[in-house]
């Protein structure tokens, strides 16, 4: 009897041990999700720095949005699709990859090429 | 043949230098990138007067008419020199609907503002969590929105106004 009050008390401890974890875990993922999200937004008040390196209180507003609506459950793509919406794409430190921006995106690879086919005629007009 | 392969690089340099060369010219300022929101509709929102908590505005109640949205606090000392203007815009312009939103403050401050300063404003609403100013893309204060009668945002104004800013680009959309 007293074995079996042992094995009750040791299986609601482990429960409870587990439960914890997994809770302390799902906090820490998200505080990591936030830290990584927040890491590509650009603090609108500041110099150069990112919402999750800044202390003004635009950018613990927008911590404060961002911790939220994970916890919510809206993806990454979302939150900043929302912020977009508001503040435009300077709040994004990468810009998106959209029809916009193909210039911007496609423009290395543009100068690549020329510069490839620059030195191809460099070595071909040496060689003759 | 070869010369022209050897200019065209430096041509193309040339190009962008002269277009980066142009935009830092214009006059754009970085630290005031265009609102995402402009000739867009206004955002929804809703929020209760500063005066009486059951007196609500929603975005529904601006309609049909040009609205001047301005958003300020008590804290704000920037909010403080362009006050006196909203006083002078309500007078010459009657029919605009002027409408503050007192942002991040607690009600006892704005009301002594408004006391001390006077309330140029046909109605002040109370955004107390940010959330109103979140919805329009404020990021700092004073920031002032011109919304035309089918809704639309057509100006957004970041900082302090001035007569200068008042004279050359709000009226003329008045």
């Amino acid at each position: 009897m007293k074995l079996s009050h042992f094995f009750r008390v040791l299986y609601i401890t482990i429960l409870s041990f587990v439960f914890c974890a997994f809770k302390t875990l799902a906090v820490e993922n998200i505080d990591e999700r936030v830290k990584n999200l927040t890491l590509e937004l650009r603090c609108m008040t500041c110099q150069n720095q990112s919402i999750y390196d800044s202390d003004a209180e635009f950018s613990n507003d927008i911590k404060k949005i961002v911790k939220q609506k994970l916890q919510e459950g809206e993806s990454e793509r979302d939150i900043k699709k929302f912020l977009v919406e508001r503040y435009g794409e300077y709040i994004l430190f990468r810009p998106l990859m959209n029809y916009n921006n193909i210039f911007l995106w496609s423009f290395p690879f543009i100068l690549l090429i020329i510069g490839l086919f620059f030195v191809l005629i460099k070595t071909k007009t040496k060689k003759a | 043949m070869n010369r022209i392969f050897i200019l065209t690089p430096l041509i193309v340099l040339l190009v962008i230098c002269i277009f980066s060369l142009v935009y830092l010219l214009s006059g754009k300022d970085p630290n005031k990138p265009p609102s995402a929101l402009l000739n867009k509709d206004v955002p929804i929102f809703e929020s209760s007067s500063l005066y009486n908590a059951k007196d609500i505005i929603k975005t529904k109640d601006i309609k049909n008419k040009k609205t001047l949205i301005n958003f300020f606090a008590s804290w704000c000392s920037p909010c403080k020199i362009e006050h006196p203007l909203f006083f002078e815009i309500g007078k010459k312009y009657p029919e605009l609907y002027l409408l503050g939103f007192n942002h991040k403050d607690p009600t006892s401050d704005a009301k002594k503002y408004l006391e001390d300063d006077g309330n140029p404003y046909d109605f002040v609403g109370v955004d107390s969590d940010g959330l109103i100013a979140l919805e329009f893309g404020v990021f700092g204060l004073p920031e002032t929105y011109l919304i035309n009668e089918e809704g639309k945002i057509i100006y957004k104004f970041m900082g302090p106004i001035t007569m200068d800013i008042l004279k050359n680009e709000i009226e003329p959309l008045l």
